[in-house]
C-alpha cells in the first residue's frame, strides 16, 4: 500500500497516461503497492479490456487530483474517510448493485459501514489495522497498548508512522477522547502526551517502517498491519498487538467517480476483483485482512494464522471519519513538537 | 551607441544589443522559463493569499492569514534549522571539496579528466537510490559497523542512522559535485605564473593561498557555495530516509502542507517566503563574485 519510493511513483503519476482512442478500457487509480501486476494481467487476458493504472500513495494526493477535475477516472480506491468526503461532495456515482453478483462473497461486518452507511457508493477492498509490532527477541516486557511502547524503557528504539493524524489518535485513545470529534480543548490534552512521545521515537517512517524494525535499528513500532504481517512471514519473533486502549482499524474501497465513462468495464472488474480465487492473490501478494468470506476459505492455514492479518484480541477497532480543516491544526501540533527537540 | 565608431564595435557593445536571431535561439529558453517558472511561481503567489475549504481545495478569497502563519515561532525555528543545516553543509562541501578540486585542476591533463568523470559517476545512479545506499550502510548491523568489527578497531558500533550526523553527512554527499566542479572551473583558469611569481617574492605556502589562489578561485567558490546551499535548504527526502523524520526542516514542513493537512495555500505562503530568501542568498553570494571577478 505505502511504497518505499514514493516519491519516484510521484513522479511517474506525472506522467500522462497514454490512452486508446476505442473502448474496452478501463482507467483505474489505485494505492501503489496494492493491487498485484497478475490481477491486472488475467483480468486483460480474460476481458480483452486494457487497465491503465495509475497509482498515487496517500488520501490526500487522490482527493486533490479528484477535486481539480484531472484524470478521467473510472475506478478508484480510496479509504474509508476519504470515501465518505467524496460521497458527501457529490464526486461518486451510486452503484448499481445488480450489477456486481459477487457483492455475496464479502464479510457482512465488512459492509455498510459509517463511511458508506447504505452501501451504495463502495466495494470494500481491503481492510487493516494499525497496531503494534514487537521483537519479542530484544522486548521482553509485556506490550499490551500505546502507553508500553511509549515507555522510557524504550527510548530511541521505537519506530511509527510519519502521519500527524495517527500520531494524535492514539494519544486520544489513550486519554479515552474521542478521534473523530477534533476539539481544542482535546488537542491540549493530548498535546503533553504527544510531546512525551515523540522524544522517545528513532524514525517516523508511513512508507516503509518494517525496515528499520528489519534492521535492528529498532525494538518496537506501530505500523499498518500489512507491514506487520510481512515481518511475522520474515521472522515469527516480530509479534502484532492490538492497543488496548482502542485502534484504527481502515478499509480502503472501489468506488466509480461520478464523471466515470467506462461504466460496463468498471463493474466487471470490481465483479472480477470480488471472486474468491482473484482476492486470495490480492491476499497472498499484500498480506492485510481480506474481507472477502468466500476467499478466506481458500487462503492456507498458515496466512489465516498470520496474527497482523487476522488479529484475534486487543481493543477496540475504529474507523477514521474526515475531521476537514482539523487535519491543519493536527499537523501543526505535530510540527511543533518535533521541531521542539 | 551612435558615439561609437561605426569600423570598431567593442565586443560589450555587441553583447547588449542581441539581434533577432540571438532571441530566436533564446526563445526555447524563455518559453520554457515562462512556463515552469514563471508561471507556476505566479500560481503559488495566487495561492498564497487565497483561502482553502473544508476539502483543501484552494477558495479565491483574500486573506493574509497564510503569511501571519510563516511567522509563528513554530515555523520560524524551522526555517532557522533549515538554514543551519544547509550553511553547515555548505561550509563542509567546501572545506572537503577545495582540495579535491585543486588537485584536479592542477593535475595533468589526462589524470584530469579521469578524476573529473569519478567525480560525476555519481550522477549515474539514481539519487534516492544512492541515498537508501546510504541506509545500508550506517544502520546498525550495517557495513560500517560490519567494518569496524571485522577490522577489530576500538571503536563503535556507531548508531549513526536516524540522526541529525547522517541527515548532514546525506546532505553533504548529494551537494558535493555541486561545489567541486566551479571551484574545478577556477583552479584550471590560474596562471602557474602567479603563484610562482609570490614564491619568488618570498610569499610562504600559507600566504600563496590566502593572497593569491582564495581571491582567485573565489568566483568558483561562491557559485559553488549557492549551488550547495539553495537546494539544501529545501531538500526533504534525506530527512526523511536517513533522518528518520524526527525533525523537520522547511522542505518536509512544506510538502506536509501539499499533502496531509491539504493546506495548499500556507504551503504556497511558506513556498514564497522561501523563493525571497533564495532571492536574497542569491544577491549576497552574486556580491561576493562580483568581487572576486574584479580581483580577476
Amino acid at each position: 500500500m505505502k511504497t518505499p519510493l514514493r516519491l519516484l511513483v510521484a513522479l511517474a503519476t506525472l506522467l500522462p497516461a497514454v490512452r486508446a482512442a476505442a473502448g474496452g478500457e478501463l482507467n483505474l487509480f489505485g494505492w501503489s503497492e496494492y493491487v498485484p501486476q497478475a490481477v491486472i494481467d488475467g483480468f486483460t487476458k480474460e476481458t480483452g479490456i486494457k487497465v491503465n493504472f495509475e497509482t498515487f500513495s496517500s488520501n490526500e494526493e487522490l482527493l486533490s487530483k479528484l477535486v481539480a477535475g484531472g484524470g478521467n477516472y473510472d475506478l478508484v480506491q480510496p479509504s474509508d474517510y476519504a470515501a465518505e468526503v467524496m460521497i458527501r461532495q457529490k464526486l461518486l456515482a451510486p452503484l448499481d448493485l445488480k450489477k456486481l453478483p459477487n457483492l455475496k462473497n464479502l464479510a457482512p461486518e465488512f459492509t455498510r459501514l459509517p463511511h458508506d452507511p447504505a452501501g451504495r457508493f463502495t466495494v470494500p477492498y481491503m481492510s487493516g489495522t494499525v497496531g503494534i509490532v514487537v521483537n519479542t527477541e530484544r522486548v521482553r516486557t509485556p506490550v499490551k497498548g500505546y502507553r508500553d511502547v511509549f515507555s522510557p524503557a524504550h527510548k530511541d528504539r521505537i519506530v511509527v508512522l510519519n502521519d500527524s493524524r495517527e500520531l494524535v489518535s492514539w494519544a486520544l485513545n489513550t486519554l479515552g477522547l474521542p478521534v473523530n470529534t477534533i476539539t481544542a480543548a482535546n488537542l491540549a490534552k493530548a498535546r503533553p502526551v504527544v510531546a512525551e512521545w515523540v522524544k522517545l521515537v528513532k524514525v517516523f517512517d508511513s512508507d516503509s517502517p518494517k525496515t528499520a524494525l528489519l534492521n535492528g535499528d529498532v525494538d518496537i513500532g506501530i505500523v499498518w498491519s500489512g507491514e506487520a504481517a510481512i515481518l511475522w512471514n520474515e521472522n515469527k519473533k516480530f509479534h502484532y498487538v492490538i492497543p488496548a486502549e482502542g485502534a484504527h482499524q481502515f478499509i480502503d474501497v472501489l468506488a466509480i467517480p461520478a464523471n466515470a465513462t467506462h461504466l460496463s468495464e468498471a463493474y466487471a472488474f470490481i465483479n472480477y476483483l470480488l471472486r474468491p480465487e482473484v482476492s486470495v492473490l490480492i491476499s497472498g501478494a499484500f498480506p492485510y485482512t481480506n474481507p472477502n468470506a468466500a476467499a478466506r476459505k481458500l487462503l492456507t492455514s498458515e496466512q489465516l494464522a498470520n496474527p497482523a492479518s487476522y488479529p484475534s484480541a486487543g481493543g477496540r477497532l475504529e474507523t477514521f471519519r474526515d475531521i476537514g480543516k482539523a487535519a491543519a491544526d493536527i499537523d501543526r501540533l505535530v510540527t511543533d513538537l518535533k521541531s521542539a527537540k | 551607441m551612435s558615439v561609437l565608431p561605426e569600423t570598431s564595435p567593442t565586443p560589450a557593445g555587441d553583447r547588449r544589443t542581441p539581434g533577432w536571431r540571438a532571441w530566436l535561439l533564446l526563445a526555447p529558453m524563455v518559453v520554457w522559463l515562462l512556463a515552469f517558472v514563471v508561471a507556476p511561481t505566479c500560481i503559488l503567489l495566487v495561492y498564497s493569499f487565497c483561502q482553502r475549504d473544508e476539502l483543501g481545495r484552494v477558495e479565491f478569497v483574500f486573506t493574509l492569514e497564510n503569511y501571519a502563519r510563516v511567522l509563528d515561532p513554530v515555523y520560524l525555528r524551522i526555517f532557522g534549522r533549515s538554514v543551519g543545516y544547509a550553511a553547515l553543509t555548505a561550509v563542509i562541501c567546501a572545506v572537503v571539496g577545495f582540495p579535491v578540486a585543486y588537485c584536479i585542476g592542477r593535475a595533468g591533463e589526462a589524470w584530469r579528466q579521469r578524476l573529473l568523470l569519478l567525480v560525476m559517476v555519481p550522477f549515474w545512479t539514481s539519487f534516492l537510490i544512492r541515498t537508501y545506499a546510504w541506509i545500508t550502510i550506517l544502520k546498525q548491523e550495517g557495513l560500517l559497523n560490519g567494518a569496524v568489527q571485522a577490522l577489530a578497531l576500538p571503536l563503535g558500533p556507531f548508531d549513526l542512522l536516524y540522526t541529525p550526523a547522517a541527515v548532514v553527512l546525506g546532505l553533504v554527499y548529494a551537494y558535493l559535485p555541486f561545489m567541486i566542479l566551479p571551484i574545478y572551473g577556477s583552479v584550471e583558469k590560474i596562471d602557474g605564473a602567479l603563484i610562482e611569481a609570490a614564491h619568488d617574492l618570498g610569499a610562504g605556502p600559507w600566504r600563496v593561498f590566502s593572497s593569491v589562489i582564495i581571491p582567485l578561485t573565489l568566483p568558483g567558490l561562491a557559485a559553488g557555495t549557492l549551488l550547495v546551499f539553495v537546494p539544501a535548504i529545501g531538500m526533504f527526502a534525506v530527512t526523511d530516509l536517513l533522518g528518520g523524520a524526527k525533525v523537520p526542516l522547511i522542505g518536509n514542513v512544506i510538502q506536509n502542507q501539499f499533502m496531509q493537512a491539504r493546506d495548499w495555500p500556507f504551503g504556497a505562503a511558506l513556498g514564497m517566503v522561501f523563493l525571497l530568501l533564495f532571492a536574497f542568498s542569491y544577491a549576497v553570494l552574486l556580491r561576493f563574485r562580483n568581487r572576486g571577478e574584479e580581483v580577476v
